[in-house]
């Protein structure tokens, strides 16, 4: 015996060393943890920092006289929006003139600070206000990208040496116009409501139109999952009998789980666009249709939401059960009105749980076409489910591949958006469970 | 949950004068709102075996993980009072439970085999405590606390086969063996034959009454013949209250208290 | 948007019937069969319920589900059956020298298809009257101009012959169409009509009810399997017909990738620079994941207190909740630069771009570090208590009794959650088209970049497609590849953790 005569009070050099071999080990536990919580840190941290700007938008606001003569001309020809451009310039230089600001307001000056939207957004003010005609209003108006990321910091006199839209006299310019007043940064709700703009006017872009396309997808989603998850659960927990295909269809679902989504997308495409709607002649089934994205999500999403689904049937206790067939019940009779009531709550958080994977669930998407230009006011779409449409991931993904400044900034704030999306959703989950949890 | 400290723990550093080898003096054990052992004082004697009896749930089991810090992965529980090893009080901050549990070792009520070979079951506890200069001394070792086991004519030619593949009986005394390999100076055993048929019991209370020899043993049972069979004192508990202690032979005979006489007579238990 | 508005209204208006009211119909077919069922089982028992076999409501569920179950399947079956059998008939009929001009059987079919959709249209907007329509010529009308003026474009300029096939077609559709709208009533009412015959007092309504359930029940656990017949199918007929066109040694073993389009048969399509990218990738992500994952796991099972761990485990988990789009950005935004300015010309000069192997291979690592954690927590928190117990009880350390006794318990679960991990990391595809590159790389240096087997399909599916070229049907091949090497590691991992979970159960 080594320590026999050794008091218990004195640690042995053996067990100090044991001891910080200890420490060290459990240091690693604690960097690891640390990591983990660093890398989740630094990346909502490249999030919000990155994205927010895509909340907020650089508008000018500008006394523009609408001049009657003015506009019927502009209406009269096959460019309105030049025309109508004209009004602004003036009423910027009216503006620059009233502040005192003296500087060359050249077309390319004007074309540097405004929004190539903006003439449009005059426009629709007319035809809305056909009153307002020759009288002069203040209207806000969207500044350029580049504008935009000047007040932002996206944008320096550095990072501008070899632009060619934008000159450093502009953003002095824009410096007197700021110290002015006249250009401020207000919430941008057309991020949050509009649809998607052409290249040149990452200004103009918002969300709203992939945010209905994954709504809709997320409806079919529901729509098919809930119903056929619930069916297979209850026929593999309570009715299947133990035999080699059932065993088969449990492997087999648990190996669709795992399958990558990228898988999926190609059967969609293959099944979906190629089969049915190509050889059978079935119209709904078109490229870019929320339906057929739905649908690809639905097979995805399926055995994630059977798993949950068994678990929670299988969380009821037999003597429920028991219970209902011991008063006469038949088997089904016990299931449905016993069973499934008490394991739904259980079910709902394993539905939206996997709704919530789905709806940032992207390379499917890619491949049934649903990174199409959509630009069709929402209003107008004549079908919902069958108009082509994106998602909110797709959005991002095409957003993200224009490789520009101001288009990485609408991806950050996209990603914003599906990320209060998806904790929205998970939170309902959380809620669902913490409500309605039991322990049997 | 591992180990944790006990800053609760009484700090005494005052020797106890006594001659037994454990001594426990106003212990009080809670389980979270649970009072599990209520001021409970015993002296355990060396190379002597000690029974703890009593109905289930009376704290028996508790009160022995007491004795070797066991208690102390257990989250919630709060232990109170004095208990000393050789008169030194082992709930002293500068105690490391470790050096204490390789003094006190223990063996479990189901036979825990490590998922190992029979040789590095029984080498485990040497290794760590490095307590083999060699290759050669650790051979030894293990040779020895399997023959004081009473396994090592069963495992001689199947050293390396794994531990897990050993019949129950054997399992626990490979266990005993893996205990015994690491010299300690008392043996707790938490009902080491619930798990066991008849014929492995025998084999394992014949081996507690070798280990007699060269260790304290206490031993947590629930059958009242077992107590009687191995050992010489016996402690009684109920309701977390020891509520007698003495001579095995005095308390199965003559007992003092009613309530022990109940439980030995069948009526209560 | 004229587009679209045609295929709404044809989706809903296909046939003579449209399929909405059809359904309507027998949805009112169906609620009156529960109606009569009920009243005439009641009937039948004078009133008193209890001296019927079932509850009255099951005689009404009954019939309903005869109007709807046989109905519906003779529905969805024509509505399977009959374009294709259509297609052939027409396909059939096709002249020769229509198709000897160059053009195949397929493009003329769809010649066919869109001059009767575009008829259909003209007809519905009242362009031309439904008997116009039977007896245009191409020699009277120019139909291309009359199609053009109710926004269906076509082609080219339409020739008798596919005019008349055209026609064919349009009235065997609307044909098919009566034939299937009569049919299907007629089903729905014999369904009735049989149920309310079936309907007596000792008819054991419940049962026949609940057997028809479970058929709907078994059918939808039959979904997975569906499901993975599809997927096998989808791969595996275009594959072939990759193979077909492309030699298939010149696919597994060919060392370089540069697809071109029109590159037929001799462009380089070789698997190997894909599949060293794909694994360089997962492997160091892997060498990121499995330490952090696992030293985290290790931690919050065995140290961390209960009210760490319940704040630790779902904050890592958001790690695993975020999409992986958001990744792919995070790598070529933030970390790809990131490395720039280290690795990169400005530093020690290994970097080109910030897309390279390490990029993505390290995000990719982020992103797995929750799936190996919670995977190994389940797993570690399996080995039984005794044995820790067992190991402490002989004065073992905790660190002691983790690598001694608990890490070696643990080991194949452990092993099992790697293999999956590795498998997620193959299969991942945004992170990867963002992080990892474009270009089929073979190189050692992990800063350069190099492209996945997951990013190639998206690149060769994605744009201006001809699915009939190699270089497109190539990413079916690419897909088999990735379906067959994530399968294998899935089920070899499942094997192993279930053999691990019988261990201790």
């Amino acid at each position: 015996m080594t320590n026999a005569a050794s008091s218990l009070y004195t640690e042995s050099a053996r067990t100090k060393k044991r001891n910080s071999a200890e420490r060290r080990f459990k240091a690693y536990g604690l960097a690891a943890i640390g990591a983990g919580l660093f890398f989740l840190v630094v990346l909502l941290w490249q999030i919000i920092g990155n994205g927010a700007g895509a909340f907020l938008q650089t508008r000018l606001s500008l006394p523009i006289a609408l001049d009657t003569a003015a506009i019927e001309k502009a209406e009269g020809s096959m460019m309105k929006t030049s025309g109508y451009n004209k009004l602004i310039v003036a009423g910027l230089e009216g503006a620059m003139e009233a502040q005192g600001i003296k500087a060359v307001l050249d077309k390319k000056a004007a074309k540097a600070l405004l929004s190539s939207g903006a003439p449009n957004t005059l426009r629709q003010f007319v035809l809305k206000n056909p009153d307002k005609l020759g009288q002069t209003v203040t209207l806000s108006l969207a500044g350029s990208s580049r504008l935009d990321g000047y007040l932002k910091g996206r944008v320096t006199r550095d990072s501008i040496a070899d632009d060619k839209a934008i000159r450093p006299e502009h953003l002095d310019l824009a410096d007197a116009l700021q110290g002015a007043g006249l250009l401020r940064k207000s919430f941008n709700w057309g991020f949050i409501t509009g649809n998607d703009a052409s290249d040149l006017r990452p200004e103009q872009s918002g969300m709203g139109q992939s945010v209905l396309g994954s709504l809709a997808m997320m409806l079919v989603v529901l729509a098919v999952c809930l119903p056929v998850s619930v069916a297979a659960s209850i026929y593999l927990e309570e009715f299947a009998p133990k035999n080699r295909l059932t065993a088969f269809i449990e492997v087999n679902i648990s190996n669709l789980a795992a399958v990558p989504s990228i898988v999926y997308g190609i059967l969609a495409l293959a099944a979906f666009i190629q089969f049915g709607g190509g050889t059978m002649g079935i119209e709904a089934f078109r490229a870019s249709a929320p339906l057929v994205g739905g649908l690809a999500l639905s097979l995805m999403t399926l055995p994630t939401i059977i798993i949950a689904t068994r678990a929670a049937l299988k969380a009821v206790p037999q003597s429920i059960r028991d219970a209902a067939l011991g008063v006469g019940a038949s088997q089904m009779q016990a299931v449905f009105h016993h069973v499934l009531p008490l394991a739904m709550p259980g079910i709902m958080t394993g539905t939206i749980i996997g709704l919530a994977a789905a709806l940032g669930e992207t390379a499917p998407l890619l491949l049934i076409g649903m990174v199409a230009f959509v630009q069709t006011d929402i209003a107008s779409a004549s079908s919902f489910f069958t108009d082509p449409n994106v998602g909110m991931p797709a959005q991002i993904y095409i957003w993200a591949t224009r490789a520009d400044g101001a288009w990485y900034e609408r991806a950050w704030g996209g990603i914003i958006l599906l990320l209060i999306f998806l904790a929205l959703m998970n939170a309902v989950a959380i809620f669902l469970r913490r409500k309605f949890e039991r322990r049997w | 949950m591992l180990d944790a400290t006990h800053p609760n723990g009484p700090q005494t550093e005052t020797p106890v004068s006594t001659q037994s080898k454990l001594s426990a003096k106003d212990v009080n054990v809670h389980y979270g709102d649970t009072h599990a052992i209520k001021d409970v004082n015993v002296e355990i004697d060396d190379k002597t075996v000690t029974a703890f009896i009593g109905p289930s749930g009376c704290g028996k089991s508790t009160f022995l993980r007491c004795l070797n810090r066991m208690n102390d992965t257990i989250d919630i529980c709060r232990v109170t009072g004095l208990i000393t090893l050789d008169g030194e009080d082992i709930y002293n901050p500068k105690v490391d439970p470790v050096q204490l549990r390789a003094k006190v070792g223990m063996v479990f009520q189901k036979p825990n085999p490590f998922p190992k070979s029979i040789f590095d079951n029984v080498a485990y506890g040497p290794r760590i405590h490095g307590m083999a200069a060699d290759k050669a001394a650790l051979e030894q070792i293990v040779e020895t606390a399997l023959k004081r086991a009473a396994l090592w004519g069963e495992v001689k030619d199947r050293l390396h086969a794994p531990g897990t593949g050993l019949s129950g009986g054997q399992q626990q005394r490979l266990c005993i063996a893996r205990a015994v390999a690491t010299e300690p100076e008392v043996l707790l055993m938490d009902e080491p034959c619930s798990a066991l048929d008849p014929i492995a019991t025998a084999q394992v209370e014949e081996l507690i009454d070798e280990l007699r020899q060269n260790f304290s043993v206490v031993i947590v049972t629930h059958s009242m013949q077992q107590a009687a069979r191995v050992s010489q004192k016996t402690a009684f508990f109920h309701l977390g209250n020891l509520v007698e202690f003495g001579e095995t032979s005095q308390i199965f005979t003559n007992p003092h208290d009613a309530r022990t006489e109940s439980y030995i007579t069948g009526r209560i238990g | 948007m004229a587009l679209t508005r045609r295929a709404a209204t044809n989706f809903f208006a296909g046939g003579d019937m449209s399929a909405s009211i059809l359904l309507l119909c027998l949805a009112a077919l169906a609620t009156l069969g529960f109606f009569l069922g009920r009243s005439r089982a009641l009937a039948a028992a004078e009133g008193k319920a209890s001296d019927l076999h079932s509850r009255p409501h099951y005689y009404g569920v009954n019939a309903a589900l005869m109007v709807l179950l046989p109905a519906l399947a003779l529905l969805a079956l024509w509505s399977v059956i009959a374009p294709l059998t259509i297609k052939a008939q027409i396909a059939q009929s096709v002249p020769q020298e229509l198709v000897a001009e160059g053009a195949s059987l397929d493009l003329v079919m769809t010649d066919v298809r869109n001059l009767a959709d575009g008829l259909n249209t003209a007809v519905k907007q009242g362009v031309i009257s439904e008997a116009k329509s039977h007896s245009l010529t191409t020699d009277t009308t120019d139909i291309r101009a009359l199609l053009g003026g109710v926004g269906v474009a076509l082609g080219s300029d339409v020739t008798p012959e596919v005019l008349g096939l055209a026609k064919h077609y349009r009235a065997t559709t609307r044909a098919s169409g009566l034939w299937k709208t009569g049919l299907v009533l007629a089903a729905g009412l014999a369904g009735l009509m049989l149920a309310y015959l079936r309907t007596t007092k000792e008819f054991r309504a419940r049962n026949s009810v609940e057997k028809t359930v479970r058929a709907v029940l078994v059918f939808a656990a039959g979904i997975a399997i569906l499901t993975t017949i599809g997927i096998f199918l989808a791969l595996i007929f275009n594959t072939v017909e990759f193979f077909r066109l492309y030699n298939w040694q010149d696919y597994l073993f060919g060392t370089t990738w540069q697809p071109h389009s029109g590159g037929g048969a001799s462009q380089p399509l070789g698997l190997v620079p894909l599949l060293w990218g794909t694994l360089y990738i997962s492997l160091i992500a892997l060498v990121v994941a499995v330490p952090i994952g696992l030293f985290a796991a290790i931690y919050l099972a065995e140290y961390a207190s209960a009210r760490v761990r319940s704040t630790v485990k779902p904050l890592l988990e958001v790690l695993a909740g975020i999409p992986s789009i958001v990744y792919g950005l995070f790598a070529l935004l933030t970390v790809g630069p990131m490395l720039m300015s280290v690795f990169g010309n400005e530093g020690l000069g290994w970097m080109q771009g910030a897309s390279s192997v390490m990029t993505a291979g390290l995000v990719m690592g982020i992103m797995l570090i929750p799936f190996v954690s919670s995977l190994s927590d389940d797993i570690i928190t399996a080995v039984p208590q005794a044995l820790r117990d067992g190991s402490l009880g002989l004065g073992a350390t905790p660190s002691e009794t983790i690598r001694q006794v608990v890490l070696p318990a643990a080991l194949p679960g452990i092993v099992g959650a790697v293999i999956l991990a590795a498998s997620r990391a193959i299969g991942e595809t945004m992170l990867v088209v963002f992080g990892a590159g474009a270009a089929g790389k073979l190189s050692l240096n992990p800063f350069e970049a190099m492209t996945t087997v997951t990013a190639k399909i998206v690149s060769q599916l994605t744009g201006d497609a001809d699915f009939t070229a190699p270089e497109v049907l190539v990413a079916y091949a690419l897909g088999t590849t990735l379906f067959v090497v994530t399968l294998c590691l899935n089920v070899l991992a499942q094997i192993i953790v279930s053999k691990y979970r019988e261990q201790y159960t």
